[in-house]
């Protein structure tokens, strides 16, 4: 009960905005921020906030224990893209894979609109947010190329698919990669989980397990892992048509969720922000 | 918590979602007796369905020997392991947990994450029986070494785990025909069906990095068809239709003849609670404390049942009708020693004699001059 009474104070805390003492401040630097990276030295200025996170409390399934208590976060801008810095501790690196590997995650969430924020936990109805999830498996994805069954297994001898054949005799160079891929479910379906990935997702959701992915969104996102630590930079544009606006000067919200695969963290287990925090665009 | 009927445990019990019984829900009947394991349905189904990447060691449709085989690897003892000892007294209503009631607070469901080596072994334990066999041993009635195999697809349950347990709702139980299915477009791969389906009927696709299962057919079924492993089961053991829930109940129903009028089949594990849509005609000569475990107390019953069978001239002539007609049997009737089988708009579609007329040829066949010989 105390956690939502917390959570319900801060959002009228927000009602009545006065450039509060905590929350993630973003300073205009004059450097592009579109590509920067963890180890650029423009962070070596910005100012780093301490986010606290606990285990995801209201939708099940959900996790029996907090797995990340804390990230980092740093911000900077450009007048046109925002790129966000967050670090937090994760012993080890998970890409997902095979059944039961789930992937390292984390994602920002920012209210859609502007005056109250919506409900923290991923909206509601009508009270859309917006998302940029990015995962250590997508970024994998940019990286590597989308695994083939045999990255996957390597020991694995397929003898042959569905019109993908070792040897097409007179086939060849008539069966294009959209009929082979009618026999993928999720890709036929169009389903971007099935889709070589960039690195982040965007994405809509009004509530719990309404999300659906944006097509063709353009901001960027880059971890890295050293000595059991995510170091994670996500750029957007501070505008997003339809999506969520950042202005220099005026006061806005955001939340943090992050997942820790080896701990059989995915989806709805995760540890998230019980509050919207400030953020505020210098 | 929603409070629901699960008239195959006979009591009320606890459900995420409230009770929406579909128009019309799919069910498969199995004659335990007559399955082969010729794994003919296993491969009508991989053949439309699971030829695709990633889908190497799926299979919606499985058929293993009992007691030691499972697909995925001993799913069923470790499902009931973690549900625990729980009673079920004969002729009473089933007062212990469900996989629901029985979940952790943080789940929606008793499960286990099955590992990924757990589906390679898909013939684990086929044709191992319960026992040793020894020199000297001869066949006793009920057989003190006994086997038996079990087919299994989905169960199309009425109260779905997989569906419960996805954060994302992207399973969903069809409306006009009670098909269970996961949203190919908005699944994104947690697993958390894969984890909560007692029956491990939910699978995981690392290619398309979402989960899959069985579709039941449903294409077959919208065109008055019954799905490919049933239409294509050599030992003609198995019949799909639509089953009512016992107080709508029709006599002239195949499944609900089979099912509610002569208790001669019955659903599996019903005790986890899910009211599975699948149902079996017990084999009759294996381990009754194990069939009771797997069938619930009313096996005795079922087992007495076939046993009779022979004074039925109905229940005869609808177990004939099984394997004989690919399409949907909606009402069938045994009259004059023909079983027929009738489609939606009742016209008939089948008709069997109930005992086929005998035939008798000489040992030698005089047009050709030679010996028959009895090969089939
Ligand atoms: S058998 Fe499993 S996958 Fe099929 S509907 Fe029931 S819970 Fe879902
Ligand atoms: S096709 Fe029929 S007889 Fe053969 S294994 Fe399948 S269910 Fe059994």
């Amino acid at each position: 009960m105390t956690r939502f009474g917390i959570s319900a104070t801060w959002i009228i805390a927000g009602a009545l905005w006065a450039a509060p003492a905590w929350g993630v401040t973003a300073s205009k630097v004059n450097d592009k921020v579109i590509d920067v990276d963890s180890g650029a030295a423009l962070w070596a200025k910005a100012q780093e906030e301490v986010v606290t996170l606990m285990a995801q409390p209201i939708a099940l399934p959900r996790p029996a224990k907090t797995e990340t208590a804390q990230i980092r976060v740093k911000a900077v801008h450009d007048g046109s893209w925002i790129a966000f810095l967050l670090r937090w501790k994760d012993s080890e690196k998970s890409e997902a894979g095979i059944l039961g590997k789930f992937s390292d995650g984390a994602a920002l969430q920012f209210p859609v609109g502007d005056g109250d924020p919506p409900p923290i936990f991923m909206g509601a109805r009508g009270q859309p947010v917006h998302i940029f999830h990015w995962r250590a498996q997508y970024q994998r994805d940019a990286e590597k190329g989308k695994p083939e069954m045999t990255d996957l297994y390597p020991n694995m001898n397929p003898d042959m698919y569905p019109m993908e054949f070792k040897d097409p005799g007179s086939l060849k160079g008539k069966i294009g990669k959209a009929q082979q891929e009618v026999y993928s479910h999720g890709k036929a379906a169009g389903n971007p989980q099935s889709y070589l990935k960039s690195g982040v997702d965007e994405i809509f959701a009004e509530g719990f397990g309404s999300s659906s992915v944006i097509e063709n969104a353009d901001s960027k996102a880059r971890g890295k892992w050293s000595k059991g630590e995510w170091s994670l930079v996500i750029t957007r544009p501070l505008e997003r048509s339809n999506g969520s606006v950042l202005k220099a000067g005026s006061p806005a919200w955001m939340a943090f969720a992050v997942w820790q695969g080896d701990r059989d963290e995915v989806g709805s287990r995760k540890s998230v922000t019980m509050s919207w925090l400030p953020l505020e665009v210098k | 918590m929603a409070k629901v009927k699960n008239w195959q445990i006979n009591r009320e019990m606890n459900y995420p979602y409230d009770e929406k019984r579909p128009k019309r829900q799919w069910a498969i009947v199995f004659d335990l007796n007559k399955c082969i394991a010729c794994q003919t349905c296993t491969l009508a189904c991989k053949t439309t369905w699971t030829s695709g990447k990633g889908q190497e060691y799926m299979f919606w449709n499985n058929v293993e020997t009992k007691p030691y085989g499972a697909y995925p690897l001993a799913w069923d003892v470790r499902v009931l392991e973690k549900l625990g000892r729980q009673e079920w007294k004969s002729k009473e209503p089933y007062y212990g947990k469900t996989i629901f009631e029985g979940a952790d607070p943080n789940e929606r469901a008793v499960g286990f994450k099955p590992e990924d080596e757990d589906w390679m072994y898909p013939n684990n334990g086929e044709d191992d029986c319960a026992g040793t066999v020894t020199k000297g041993d001869h066949i006793t009635l009920p057989h003190d070494k006994w086997f038996f195999y079990l087919p299994r697809t989905c169960a199309h349950c009425t109260y779905p785990a997989c569906l419960a347990a996805c954060p994302r709702k992207a399973i969903y139980k069809r409306e006009e025909d009670g098909i269970v299915l996961i949203d190919q477009s908005r699944c994104k791969g947690y697993g958390e069906c894969v984890k909560a389906c007692p029956y491990k009927k939910s699978m995981y696709n690392p290619y398309t990095r979402i989960s899959e299962k069985c579709v039941g057919c449903y294409p077959a079924v919208e065109q008055g068809y019954q799905p490919m492993c049933v239409q294509n089961c050599i030992g003609k053991i198995r019949i799909m239709g639509f089953i009512n829930p016992p107080w709508k109940a029709r006599e002239d129903n195949p499944l609900d003849y089979l099912v509610h009028k002569k208790g001669l089949a019955l659903p599996y594990y019903p005790q986890l609670g899910l009211e599975p849509n699948i149902y079996y005609i017990p084999p009759i000569h294996a381990d009754k404390s194990y069939l009771s475990q797997m069938f619930g107390p009313n096996v005795l019953g079922a087992i007495g049942q076939y046993q009779a069978l022979q004074d039925d001239p109905v229940a005869q002539g609808l177990l004939l009708l099984m394997g004989s007609t690919d399409r949907i049997i909606h009402r069938f009737e045994v009259k004059n020693g023909m079983a027929t089988g009738f489609d939606e708009a009742d016209d008939e579609i089948v008709s069997v004699p109930v005992t086929e007329p005998l035939m008798e040829r000489k040992p030698f066949d005089e047009k050709l001059g030679a010996v028959r010989q009895n090969t089939p």
